[in-house]
């Protein structure tokens, strides 16, 4: 089997995407349960002329940077497309939508706030 | 109102904006991330790359002349994955206050390319099984047609892990020929007689062996009942195409053709010395001259008593993975003096690992006094 690898962005016009990373696991409140959509995570906030920020969850406060990747990190998508030779059944395709060259890292313990943020 | 990846990106110096989930988040395991060296990107992002792997394989990802693993690589902490906006339909009804980067899903790793040597012994394997005989030719289409364990180049490319440069090294390597779309083995007897026919053409039409007219050879050669496209590969195997404009002149190299009479010789017993250098002396076309250092990585001598015994052990019949070569090779042997073992070795690949390496890797290098040669062994 051989999977082309597909690119109709173009070299240099790739769209970048972001992460935004931080050490453990953000969960919902109970009442939330499976419907997160939509649900707002938290606030990113840059600080400072520099490139640091901090992301407020809930109650708690990260700090981080923006630093680039040492290497890219390309965003592919599986594809099913159907096979024009056999009826009925599919052929894989990889496809790259995006980019990634930076990621906002938080590597530090939460900070507690004493009262809930204002807006 | 702007949002996404460039929101994040672009963030202004003491602003904010909302990291939410996507309207459509979920698992989404049709997104993959794969991390890419620089070098790499172009092959990639101009679609020069692709998959492959049969289900059962682990798939690799090919570049026009590399290959390359591809390995999974998981990471503990949430990584938010955040796409561009106009790559996104979302349809939340979010605040006029703030704007809005939707997270559409928590990668739980990445994959990594990780170069390694194509998977090629495959190919042999493949290609062997079903090697063109001349007489298949004449026993109709019906017969012929029934393709079973044939293979096209696209078919190749499906089954074989190896990028489509190291792929045509190799058909190339194992003397493959394209006959009628399909990527063959010619079997060896007829290649020996097409041979033979064509040192006897050139004693009789006085050709000189270091300068064949292709269209002069080709056409005895089609004359006596050979294919055109055999014909050609005969000239391939055991000849050189000189660069010359007017015409197409061929050089048959001594080795090769030396080599194949060496071969013929030995058989699959083993011959004493003297006796399997006079009866190749004679076999070898006028002209050339046999020497047993053409035989390098071709047969083994070994001394029994006062005798010297010569048999066939070829390069070419071992495993291509480090591991599996050496096992071979002290199956044979227990003990290798490193230039014994060179001709055997030194067309092993590693990406990444020099031939030293491997040695210290796969043998044990033993050499009792300063002034004696190391001997290699199993580890």
């Amino acid at each position: 089997m051989q999977i082309r690898v597909k690119c109709s962005c173009g070299e240099g016009n790739c769209p970048e995407w972001a992460i935004v990373e931080l050490q453990g696991v953000v969960e919902a409140q109970p009442s939330v349960g499976d419907r997160i959509q939509n649900l707002e995570i938290g606030r990113l906030c840059r600080v400072s002329s520099e490139e640091t920020y901090t992301f407020t969850v809930g109650y708690h406060e990260l700090s981080g940077t923006k630093t680039p990747l040492k290497k890219p990190m390309l965003v592919l998508k599986k594809n099913k497309i159907p096979d024009l030779n056999s009826p009925n059944s599919f052929k894989a395709e990889l496809e790259v939508i995006g980019i990634i060259r930076h990621r906002i890292l938080f590597k530090t313990r939460p900070k507690a706030l004493i009262s809930r943020l204002q807006k | 109102m702007a949002g996404g990846a460039e929101a994040v990106l672009s963030l202004e110096p003491n602003s904010a904006i909302r990291i939410c989930y996507h309207s459509d988040f979920g698992s989404h395991d049709e997104i993959l991330l794969l991390e890419v060296d620089d070098k790499l990107l172009p092959d990639i992002l101009q679609q020069r790359t692709s998959v492959r792997g049969l289900q059962d394989e682990d798939a690799v990802l090919c570049t026009p002349s590399a290959t390359y693993a591809l390995k999974f690589v998981g990471n503990s902490n949430s990584v938010f994955l955040i796409p561009p906006a106009n790559a996104t339909n979302d349809e939340t009804s979010h605040s006029n206050l703030s704007i809005i980067a939707p997270v559409i899903k928590i990668a739980p790793g990445n994959m990594e390319l990780v170069h390694v040597a194509p998977k090629l012994d495959k190919l042999k394997t493949l290609l062997a099984k079903n090697p063109y005989r001349p007489e298949e030719e004449e026993q109709g289409d019906e017969d012929y047609n029934l393709q079973s364990g044939l293979y096209r180049w696209e078919d190749l490319t499906n089954i074989v892990q190896a990028s489509d440069e190291e792929l045509k090294g190799e058909l190339q390597a194992l003397s493959a020929v394209e006959i009628g779309g399909y990527w063959r083995l010619v079997e060896e007897k007829a290649m020996g007689q097409i041979l033979t026919l064509l040192l006897h053409n050139s004693v009789l039409c006085d050709w000189s062996l270091a300068s064949l007219k292709e269209d002069e050879v080709v056409a005895t050669l089609v004359a006596d009942g050979f294919s055109r496209t055999l014909a050609l590969h005969c000239l391939e195997t055991y000849g050189f195409k000189e660069n010359r404009a007017d015409e197409c002149v061929w050089g048959l190299d001594p080795k090769k053709v030396c080599v194949y009479f060496a071969r013929q010789v030995l058989g699959d017993g083993k011959k004493k010395m003297e006796n399997f250098m006079d009866e190749w002396a004679r076999r070898i076309p006028t002209g050339m001259v046999a020497s047993l250092e053409m035989l390098e990585g071709e047969v083994l001598m070994e001394k029994v008593g006062i005798e010297t015994w010569i048999r066939v052990f070829s390069a070419s019949s071992l495993p291509s993975t480090p591991a599996e070569r050496f096992a071979a090779l002290f199956q044979e042997r227990q003990k290798w003096e490193r230039k014994d073992l060179n001709p055997y070795i030194r067309n092993l690949r590693v990406p990444g690992m020099s031939l030293e390496g491997l040695l210290i890797k796969y043998t044990r290098r033993t050499q009792p006094k300063a002034d004696v040669e190391p001997v290699f062994s199993a580890r």
